[in-house]
């Protein structure tokens, strides 16, 4: 150990079945270091963090800190009908003989929340913070045991661009006072500013290291490995309108819309950008019909009624959920089945009260091809493909239907770039043949590499609405941040 | 009005003693669930509480004994239960349901080993008025002792946390599965201790069927009390005065079956929010480790 | 996977084994005991094929609803109210002969289903959770029948809470003159064909199952997990209580309150052995048969109390929850 706060010696990681996540991997974290792990989703970052703070254990390979890891990851583990101070005290509560010493624990959160400035509400119920929030509160929780080491799991993603400085920032400071940082991101943004070194991990191997003041376009290609694949070409045709939205309000769990008016034409696709909680799982459920609105979603002219996926879909709706293990797929399931799920009462795949076997598997072989899903055989059970290869394979399902309208969220969450670039080709195709678009999305790049206008969710209401010919990455990230554009 | 003081004396004394039992499950329940284990056993527990203690109390002539046994044997349900939800993900209402059927099955072959007949044990040395209303009182103490562990303690905090969210548990460096075990140990023990008090307490022998689905009655209790300690106790006191209840109006022309129908058509109310709060907790019966990671 | 189900069996066989010798009898002598009580001879196998139809019913019942992630424990209570509308059919129908067996058949499905239906409807409605309310409406069958029958529907000169004795012309008809040994057991054979057909190949049981495995994934495929819900319960009780008219027309000749002692919760086991597939629970129902069909042998001749046999059924349903391959449930609803 020379002065490293954390070193890590050639870590190998395999699963069962062979696949190897990390393939010999060596980092190391100097003492009072902002460091970065930078990589596509799939190159094995959040593994590697996962060893680093030993919530995984690596086949092979040694890891070393100066004292305790702490970590936080990227979705936060929280007792969410507890309020903040006894999340944050959670296996240190402060006692008074053999009493839990609540007064205490507040004051203890305070003086971490100042020491830090990291600004909580110690009475708070966690189900009541937002994103930022809760961040904080397990930021906090981590601190609280003045670790060595704040390992860090895309800390960005449910952040505002504001609130990216504000956290890099802290920080720095948290640093420079002594805790060294890692932060594991695949998004560039602002890190390569701030982190002293970058490490960048390519299909679980060490790809490039760059030291601060590299350019982002050398960081990109390092995890990429080459040139980005090219998209497929819009071709421009005739649009009508197609899903209408009008005085929109609905909830879905903490997050909520209100009074939102909306229109997607055929052939066009609308980009939804927002920082996560800010209304994108409400607008979603609202028009795939799973949670009670008031207002009106119409379809082609004709209303739909809350409530009714089923009719929905009958109507011409397609979903790419967000959530594709819990919501896309049956992972017991064959491919096949899994294919026949959403048009199961239609024909061809019914057959009176039957499901036509031989019409599933004809479907599923289409797709497999259009879609490169790549499955040892049509009998494969869904859980056995990777994440791109599953989301592909629900991409597949939702346009093998030709949708009037498809709603895709966050279509390439945690995919491989190779995956996400032909999937959004084929969002492409599908707009270019005429069907209505809606993509929510928490990457600003994918929104604009798809499309045609972007509008901006703010805690439930549009702050700004903006052509593709005036994409600006400054005031579309100002409405994100709630400054009305115009 | 001596008269009117005296029925409603010693009708508070029935309900007292009816109750006991379904509160002692209640509060077993109680703690198991709410630290993420669902729990389905407390009839099993019961049983295994009741023919134990007789069993020993009968073998040692001492009804302390007897009580110390019936604990053991609820405990040790408990474990099992524990051990099967942690160690073996196994799914917690199916093992509920076999160590129901496990516990009777075991108290009605051990009643015939043991007394070499089926239906009834002997009569035994029970723990008589004495240990009756000590039993009583100690119940009402369980109660409060389980709500200020639950809501003023740091284990009450982390055993809680189990039940919401494990992970989080995990994080902060503990081990929800330990915990888990302990919380339902402790539980059957005290679902153990209700089976006591039916055997020992309010009889004074065991036999087949004589928990007489108490066990349900007491997972009715947890639910309509909101699965707390205090709610749970509540509502078994209700359920008691019920059961006391049905004595008295006998001789009216309600039949018994309806009084007896009550709790289970409380818990029934509850579940369609009659009652209001009816929240399990989040990770209440979900196993620690995910299936498709 | 295949190690652990040999493990659990031998953990079986050796528990059996120590409550054996516990009782002071031979584990071997004990073993030959039981297979000769099931199966010594062809009146002992037709017991035994009697016990396996009285199982299959609500093993079949508790093996559908699982499919659809969803708990009946309440077979019992289901049987219960089939039974007793079958009795009462049966006892009180003017005219002879098919039509009224069969009309206390159809009638005892309808109790059952519509048992069925009050915990569907808690679910669907309220998403109550149907473990408890399926469990509470066990025993409240129990005392409703017993209500009825000792009240307002009391049968003349009856000493309990029972119906009249059935007329012979509505008895089931028998397969084997001179046992117990009835169409019953070709009527739950063909029921859990048709459920074989109805999981695998119908649109129904393609929802059924989708809404078991994968309940969000379901409902974003258009899928009404509350209509699932009340329409399998509703059948899984109309399943048990039509084994419940059959035990009352076939078995019993009359209704009575304990026709089904804890057959809805063996029945889980024999579910689950059967790996929830209807084929292989009639297997299984047939193994579990065999266990209590003998359990009276043992009892008599090895001087094993019977109840070991249902000591074993638990430390068998508890080994079973623990397998991997279980489907997923439903969680129970906040």
């Amino acid at each position: 150990m020379d002065g490293f706060a954390l070193e890590l010696r050639e870590i190998v990681k395999t699963y069962p079945g062979g696949v190897r996540a990390l393939d010999g991997v060596d980092l190391a974290v100097r003492p009072r270091e902002l460091h970065a792990l930078c990589g596509e989703n799939g190159a094995g970052k959040t593994t590697l963090a996962a060893i680093a703070a030993a919530r995984l254990q690596a086949t092979r390979g040694r890891v070393t800190a100066a004292g305790t890891v702490g970590f936080v990851p990227q979705h936060p583990h929280l007792v969410e009908r507890m309020r903040v101070w006894e999340n944050v005290v959670l296996g240190r509560e402060p006692r008074r003989g053999l009493r839990l010493d609540a007064v205490a624990a507040r004051e203890r959160v305070r003086n971490l929340s100042a020491r830090f400035a990291l600004p909580v509400e110690p009475d708070a119920r966690i189900e009541s913070l937002d994103a930022g929030a809760m961040q904080r509160v397990e930021i906090l929780r981590e601190l609280a045991r003045e670790p060595a080491v704040l390992i860090l799991d895309e800390p960005t993603a449910a952040l505002a661009p504001g609130e990216s400085d504000a956290l890099f920032a802290t920080l720095q400071t948290l640093a420079a006072s002594g805790t060294a940082i890692l932060v594991v991101t695949h998004d560039l943004g602002d890190i390569a500013e701030y982190a002293e070194r970058i490490t960048v991990l390519r299909a679980g191997r060490v790809a490039a290291r760059f030291e601060r003041g590299a350019r982002a376009s050398e960081i990109a290609r390092a995890m990429v490995g080459g040139e980005l694949p090219v998209l497929a070409t819009r071709i421009d045709g005739p649009t009508a309108p197609c899903l209408e939205v009008r005085a929109l309000s609905a909830r879905a769990g903490a997050d909520a819309l209100h009074d939102f008016d909306l229109d997607v034409r055929a052939g066009e696709i609308v980009g939804i950008a927002g920082v996560e909680g800010n209304g994108q799982r409400a607008l979603a459920d609202a028009v795939a019909g799973l949670t009670p609105y008031r207002g009106t979603v119409r379809l082609d002219g004709r209303e739909l009624s809350a409530g009714d996926p089923g009719g929905r879909i009958a109507a011409g709706l397609r979903t790419i959920p967000r959530d594709r293990q819990r919501e896309g797929l049956v992972l017991e399931w064959t491919l096949a089945e899994n294919l026949a799920l959403g048009d199961q009462r239609r024909r061809p795949l019914r057959r009176g009260p039957f499901l036509d076997r031989e019409a599933a598997r004809a479907r599923a072989r289409d797709v497999i091809a259009r879609f490169d899903v790549r499955a040892p055989s049509l009998e494969a059970r869904a859980y056995a493909l990777s994440g791109g290869n599953q989301q592909k394979l629900l991409a597949g399902r939702a346009l093998a239907a030709r949708p009037r309208l498809l709603l895709a969220c966050e279509p390439t969450r945690g995919i491989d770039v190779g995956a996400a670039a032909l999937l959004r080709s084929r969002v492409i195709e599908a707009r270019n043949a005429g069907v209505a678009v809606l993509v929510i999305s928490l990457e600003l790049d994918e929104l604009f590499e798809l499309a045609d206008r972007i509008v901006v969710l703010f805690r439930g209401t549009r702050t700004g609405e903006f052509a593709r010919d005036g994409f600006d990455r400054a005031r579309i990230g100002a409405a994100l941040a709630g400054v009305r554009a115009g | 009005m001596n008269e009117a003081l005296a029925g409603l004396a010693s009708f508070a004394t029935l309900a007292l003693i009816k109750a006991a039992p379904i509160a002692f499950a209640a509060l077993g329940g109680v703690l198991c669930e709410r630290s993420g284990v669902v729990d389905v056993a407390l009839e099993g527990q019961l049983a295994a509480g009741a023919f134990t203690a007789v069993v020993v109390s009968a073998a040692s002539g001492n009804p302390l004994l007897g009580l110390a046994a019936g604990i053991a044997a609820g405990a040790l349900l408990g474990y099992a239960l524990g051990l099967a939800a942690t160690r073996f993900g196994a799914d917690q209402i199916v093992a509920g349901i076999g160590l129901n059927v496990f516990a009777l099955g075991a108290c009605a072959f051990g009643l015939v080993l043991v007394f070499g007949r089926e239906g009834t044990s002997d009569e035994v040395h029970a723990l008589g008025n004495r240990g009756e209303a000590a039993l009583i009182l100690a119940g009402f103490g369980c109660a409060a002792a389980l709500h200020a562990l639950f809501y003023a303690s740091p284990w009450g905090l982390r055993v809680r946390a189990c039940a919401e969210n494990p992970a989080a548990v995990r994080d902060a460096g503990l081990d929800p599965g330990r915990m888990r075990r302990l919380a339902c140990t402790a539980g059957g023990a005290l679902a153990g201790l209700g089976g006591v008090f039916l055997a020992l307490a309010e009889l004074d022998l065991y036999s087949d069927g004589m928990t007489a689905g108490r066990g349900f009655i007491a997972l009715a209790a947890v639910i309509f009390g909101g699965w707390t300690p205090l709610g749970a106790a509540a509502a078994s006191l209700v359920f008691g005065a019920l059961s006391a209840l049905q004595f008295g109006l006998q001789r009216s022309g309600i039949p018994s079956e309806a009084m007896q129908a009550l709790p289970y058509l409380a818990a029934l109310a509850a579940l369609a929010g009659w009652t209001g709060r009816a929240r399990a907790p989040q990770a209440d019966g979900v196993p620690e480790e995910r299936r498709f990671d | 996977m295949r190690a652990a189900a040999w493990v659990a069996v031998g953990g079986l066989a050796l528990a059996g084994a120590g409550a054996t010798l516990l009782a002071g009898a031979n584990p071997l002598e004990a073993a030959g005991a039981l297979l000769r009580g099931a199966l010594g001879g062809p009146q002992q196998i037709a017991e035994t094929l009697v016990q396996t139809a009285s199982l299959l019913f609500p093993a079949l019942a508790v093996g559908f609803a699982l499919r659809g992630g969803l708990f009946n424990i309440g077979a019992d209570g289901q049987a219960v109210a089939g039974g007793l509308v079958a009795g009462l059919i049966g006892a009180a129908w003017p005219g002879a002969g098919g039509f009224a067996l069969v009309a206390a058949l159809a009638g005892g499905t309808l109790a059952g289903g519509a048992w069925g239906a009050l915990a569907g409807v808690l679910r669907a409605r309220f998403g109550g959770s149907e473990v408890i309310a399926t469990l509470m409406l066990n025993v409240l069958a129990g005392l409703l029948a017993t209500y009825l029958l000792s009240g307002p529907l009391r049968a003349p000169g009856a000493t309990g809470p029972e119906t009249a004795a059935l007329p012979e012309s509505v008895w089931l008809p028998l397969l084997m003159p001179g046992t117990r040994l009835s169409v019953a057991l070709p009527l739950a054979l063909a029921l859990a064909a048709a459920l074989q057909i109805v999981l695998r190949r119908t649109i129904y049981g393609f929802e059924l199952r989708a809404a078991g495995l994968a309940p969000e994934t379901a409902r974003r495929a258009g899928i009404d997990l509350g209509a699932i819900a009340f329409s399998a319960l509703s059948l899984s009780g109309a399943m048990a209580g039509l084994g419940g008219a059959t035990i009352v027309t076939g078995v019993l000749h009359r209704f009575d309150p304990a026709l089904s002692p804890g057959y809805g919760f063996i029945g889980i086991a024999v579910a689950l052995v059967g790996g929830l597939e209807p084929a292989r629970i009639a297997l299984s129902a047939f193994g579990f048969a065999i266990l209590q069909s003998g359990s009276l042998t043992l009892q008599a001749f090895a001087h094993v109390p019977k109840d070991v046999i249902v000591l074993l059924e638990g430390l068998a349903i508890v080994a079973l929850a623990g397998r991997r391959a279980f489907v997923a449930r439903a969680t129970l609803p906040p």
